[in-house]
């Protein structure tokens, strides 16, 4: 049921205010045609709020919202043709399965033989066949959740939400429930949005990331953009862990260098956008090697502050001239106890320099 | 052009409306029947059809068939609303003055044409966006506001007015200060908040003490501390006071013991000695009132205060205990200070409702007199003294709306949640092993008590002459049960019976609807619906029952004596327990299950009638069975609206009390009584836990 029909939904300078509290002040933003775009953020960034604005749920202080062409600024809930998972599923407790799933058919009046065949269709897509007469409460979360999205489903819907739909669900589990989800959105190709707080989560199931706080976007863009090219601390320590330290940039002639303490790095060939002077850096925990020589002025020195081990790796925390900086090691490697001198090596090219005017 | 499905709706709804504001005007009467409508004769209804007599006869068809080309016309959404909201507003208006004006009052021709026109205007708010342009809930809350205006608001209004006339209908602006500053005034409000204070204080202790023993005790006694429960619902509130009568009164039991043994010729007193012991009506006055609205409202305070007990977390006191504090020490520093809040509700709630009380002091004031009952005395009878009721009115009314509104601002929603008995997890720390035992002896005292009430109040029924004569008898159930159905008991019983069943399922209704749209929806005018609520609550008996004598008994909406205004009493009266149902219920279903249906298309009556009715069932039904109760025992309002031929059961009882009939009125209690309980354990036999309920 793959469709070239997907649209782009707009907002444009929306805004929702209650009372004086401005939730989302005049934000711009588009979800491109047929992808799943995630709305990522702390809890009480907005992002909810923007989901259901999108689903007319939430009238908007001011501002437009776009499905393609059409704009739909004043249709509800009801007129506008979008279908959503909610956090707590919210099925209803008194009807079984296939009435949960066939009740936006019963709404438009289709004949019975039509609902029950629409039903299975799409039960069978969320590998839910024969479930048709069980009660809410006769299936497990994981279960219930993916009636949650067959019904979501069965209007084939113009945009898609999700609002936090795997936060119930045990960890072992989610992570084959996204990998449906995002299965199932490709198929489909209906143009999505998904709000969690859960980084992994955002990271694995989306084309696309919206970063949000305090109701501003910090940062849109594709997973890998986001890990690798943040553009505030913000953002940084958002997605995945990252040490966001000072430092100052020195242009010379044969190229720019980083002055990190005691350490000088080159950056060769690696082009700055910054202007020389203070900087701020993220270091991802990844990057480093942990190492008992090195050269100080190459390498930042620092001693083990603490240290935990935590099954795959272990965690330290290191003293350096920079402030504490973590990082993790494979547990293959030697085991430093606390108090131990270190050298951290790493590549210049991993370092990620956070762009100016942020964080 | 194609007109889409809403569009459609949208013109067919208006035609229909409209339509049938034409045809009740052509065929209803448009001035009230002098007899009623079921009176009349052919010719008096035929002189009330509005386009025979009215001097614009056309003007009121012509003007709603207006509506029509407005609703089917291809406008923009935001002219088409500002028409059809003006031209509603603008023929209310013209309504309203075409009846003030000559003083006449309205016929239920007028009164459908007003809900047509009250329809007209949510199709027009509806298309100006209001409530995301829904025709249902604009509809609905019109229709709220509606009823809140007139039967909330205008008739409390009305006792202002009153109070600020004289009789001659002169400008009388201090009329109000004369009145509550005239001799007696003063010792009858003192009367009253010190009767207030005294039962609340009362009620509040043994509440506390009582649920104390029922969630904490290890006693199996605990368990019949669930008549508490029943008891005061199938009560009607002054039967307390009639069977304390028959215990403590001059011919009373207890007078009888001791004039037996300390009287003039007692068993222990010689012969040609004077007794030392003389029959007295000790218990009428304070003392008898304080007895029987303890006895009667200590059931409320138990049931706030078990609510709060079971709330606490079990893991706090647990905590104390592994400090080392002892069960005494634990009750002390960490149990009462959790409940205080729950105890000043108790204490709050036994104000209201002793100062509201009516039943209890009428039957056992004698001398005391108190403001409820003081209003009545003003109006019943010769005295007709509606400026003095108003005043008293207005004492009472602010007495009880300042303690409402202090108990809603700082114990916040608490009042609202019904009290259930839920239990958490954890263990509940037993008594102290002394307190237990005390308390044992006391609650058997007070079930003892209680039940030697009720014993008297069935007893009482069947001897002779209580006090006089205890020869067992029928003649007070003959009397009222076997002169045929037009005598004795059956009329005011069958009266009951008929307007509690018209009102029920309306309040449940209404009250379910007006808590899912203060609960669940923002717009404006959502104050006058909250402000509407709080006088529901508020407003004690009495004062509603005055108002609405001074609001409906003239032009233009004349309504007293008939059965239509005890229906519309038993409704506002009985409408908290609507509210509070909804509210809890609607507090235990997530409105993301509305949102859900909202979201595959739905339509809010459409959300209503397949997601939440089903959901609500059971509230429905006991909401609909307990304003069922409440009708069927409430006193303090329709005494002032009950006529000869719309008595009903409380009020034939008070008469009967009145006249002197004890064995008759409390005969007749008891039969209420039974009623009450048979119909109770009936419903919660239907009404058991479903499917549903557990689910949620």
């Amino acid at each position: 049921m793959s469709r070239n029909t997907s649209i782009q939904v707009t907002l444009k300078n929306i805004s929702k205010h209650f009372g004086s509290v401005r939730v989302i002040d005049n934000l711009d933003i588009e979800f491109k045609a047929g992808t799943l775009t995630t709305l990522l953020g702390p809890s009480g960034c907005g992002k909810t709020t923007l989901l259901r604005l999108v689903s007319g749920l939430e009238p908007p202080t001011g501002g437009e919202i776009w499905f393609g062409e059409q704009d739909v600024s004043q249709f509800s809930a009801t007129q506008r043709d979008v279908g959503m998972v909610f956090q707590s599923y919210a099925l209803f407790p008194h009807m079984n399965v296939e009435k949960n799933v066939g009740y936006g058919l019963t709404v438009l009046k289709e004949t019975k033989e039509k609902i029950r065949d629409a039903v299975s269709r799409v039960l069978e897509t969320v590998n839910l066949e024969g479930f048709q007469k069980r009660y809410p409460d006769e299936l497990s979360g994981g279960q219930q959740q993916r009636v949650a999205v067959a019904r979501a489903l069965v209007l084939e819907p113009k945009v898609l939400l999700f609002d936090e739909p795997l936060s119930n669900i045990d960890s072992k589990l989610r992570r084959s429930m996204r990998d449906d989800i995002r299965g199932l959105q490709q198929k489909t190709g209906i143009t999505s949005i998904y709000v969690t707080h859960d980084q992994a989560e955002a990271l694995s199931v989306s084309d696309e990331v919206v970063v949000m706080n305090d109701g501003a976007i910090e940062q849109q863009g594709t997973p890998r953009d986001l890990y690798q090219r943040p553009n505030s601390a913000f953002v940084a320590n958002f997605i995945g862990d990252s040490n966001v330290v000072d430092a100052i940039l020195v242009a010379e002639e044969e190229g720019s260098a980083i002055v990190l303490g005691e350490t000088r790095i080159d950056l060769e060939k690696r082009k700055v956008e910054n202007r020389p002077g203070k900087i701020k850096l993220s270091l991802r925990p990844e990057m480093f090697q942990l190492r008992e020589t090195g050269d100080e002025k190459k390498h930042v020195m620092g001693t083990i502050a603490h240290s935990a081990y935590v099954g795959a790796v272990v965690e330290y925390f290191i003293s350096t001239p920079v402030g504490e900086l973590f990082t993790t090691a494979p547990v293959s490697e030697e085991q430093y106890a606390p108090g131990r001198k270190v050298f951290l090596h790493f590549h210049p090219d991993e370092l990620i320099i956070l762009p100016e005017t942020r964080g | 052009m194609q007109v889409s499905f809403g569009e459609r709706s949208f013109r067919v709804g208006i035609f229909t409306w409209a339509v049938i504001g034409v045809i009740s005007y052509w065929i209803l009467p448009w001035f009230a029947l002098e007899y009623g409508l079921f009176d009349a004769t052919m010719d008096e209804y035929w002189d009330t059809l509005g386009w025979k007599s009215h001097p614009v006869s056309m003007l009121t068809p012509v003007f709603l068939l207006l509506f029509i080309p407005i609703g089917w016309a291809n406008w923009s959404r935001e002219i088409q609303g500002r028409l059809l909201v003006s031209l509603a507003l603008v023929a209310t208006l013209l309504l309203a003055v075409d009846f003030i004006i000559p003083g006449r009052s309205m016929g239920l021709g007028t009164g459908v044409i007003l809900i047509v026109l009250a329809a007209l205007f949510s199709y027009g708010i509806a298309r100006l966006g209001f409530l995301q342009g829904d025709i249902f809930i604009s509809g609905a809350v019109t229709v709220v506001i509606f009823i809140i205006l007139v039967f909330v608001f205008y008739p409390v209004l009305q006792i202002f007015y009153k109070v600020a006339v004289t009789k001659e209908g002169d400008f009388a602006p201090f009329q109000f200060f004369n009145i509550i500053t005239s001799f007696g005034i003063g010792r009858v409000v003192l009367n009253t908040l010190l009767l207030a204070i005294s039962v609340g204080v009362a009620t509040t202790l043994l509440g506390l003490l009582f649920a104390l023993y029922s969630v904490r005790a290890t006693s199996p006694l605990r368990h019949l501390m669930r008549v508490f429960y029943i008891l005061p619902i199938i009560t009607p509130p002054f039967v307390v006071g009639m069977s304390l009568i028959l215990l403590f009164g001059r011919a009373g039991i207890l007078n009888d013991v001791l004039m037996y043994f300390f009287g003039s010729g007692g068993l222990f007193i010689p012969e040609g000695v004077e007794g030392i012991f003389e029959r007295s009506g000790y218990i009428y006055g304070f003392r008898g009132i304080f007895l029987a609205q303890v006895l009667s409202l200590t059931p409320v305070s138990y049931m706030v205060i078990v609510g709060m007990l079971t709330a606490i977390n079990p893991a706090m006191e647990e905590a104390s205990l592994t400090m080392r504090g002892s069960r005494w020490i634990t009750l002390k520093k960490v149990t009462l200070p959790l409940l205080a809040p729950g105890l000043a509700n108790a204490f709050l709630l036994g104000v209201i409702s002793s100062a509201a009380d009516f039943g209890n002091p009428l039957v056992l004031g004698g001398e005391y007199d108190v403001l409820s009952t003081e209003i009545y005395f003003s109006i019943a009878g010769a005295q007709l003294d509606f400026a003095k009721a108003a005043a008293l009115g207005i004492l009472l009314l602010v007495l009880s709306l300042t303690i409402f509104l202090i108990q809603k601002k700082y114990l916040g929603k608490k009042s609202f949640v019904t009290v259930t008995g839920v239990q958490t997890a954890g263990n509940v720390t037993p008594l102290p092993a002394r307190l237990q035992r005390y308390l044992s002896v006391f609650v058997c005292c007070w079930l003892l008590l209680i039940g030697i009430l009720y014993v008297s109040i069935f007893l009482g029924g069947f001897v002779k002459q209580w006090g006089a004569d205890y020869t067992l008898t029928f003649m007070h159930h003959k009397e009222l049960w076997t002169n045929g159905f037009s005598s004795g008991g059956w009329p005011s019983f069958m009266n009951s019976l008929i307007f509690s069943f018209i009102a029920a399922p309306l309040t449940a209704i209404l009250g379910i609807l007006i808590a899912y749209i203060l609960t669940r929806k923002r717009f404006v005018g959502h104050g006058v619906i909250d402000f509407g609520t709080v006088l529901i609550f508020a407003v004690p008996g009495t004062v509603t029952g005055i108002a609405y004598i001074m609001a409906f008994n003239t032009a233009p909406i004349e309504l007293t004596g008939t059965a239509i205004i005890l229906v519309i009493t038993m409704i506002i009266r009985a409408m908290p327990v609507g509210i509070r149902g909804g509210m809890s219920a609607l507090s235990q279903i997530s409105p993301s299950l509305e949102e859900a249906s909202l979201l595959q298309r739905a339509g809010s009556f459409k959300t209503l009638r397949s997601v939440l009715l089903p959901l609500l069932r059971s509230t429905i039904i006991s909401s609909t069975a307990y304003s069922f109760i409440r009708s069927m025992t409430t006193v303090s309002a329709v005494i002032f609206l009950a006529s000869a031929g719309t008595n009903v059961a409380t009020t034939y009882i008070l008469s009967r009390v009145e006249s002197g009939d004890n064995g008759v009125a409390v005969a007749y209690g008891s039969v209420l009584i039974l009623t009450m309980l048979a119909f109770t354990l009936l419903v919660q036999a239907v009404t058991g836990r479903s499917r549903i309920e557990k689910q949620m």
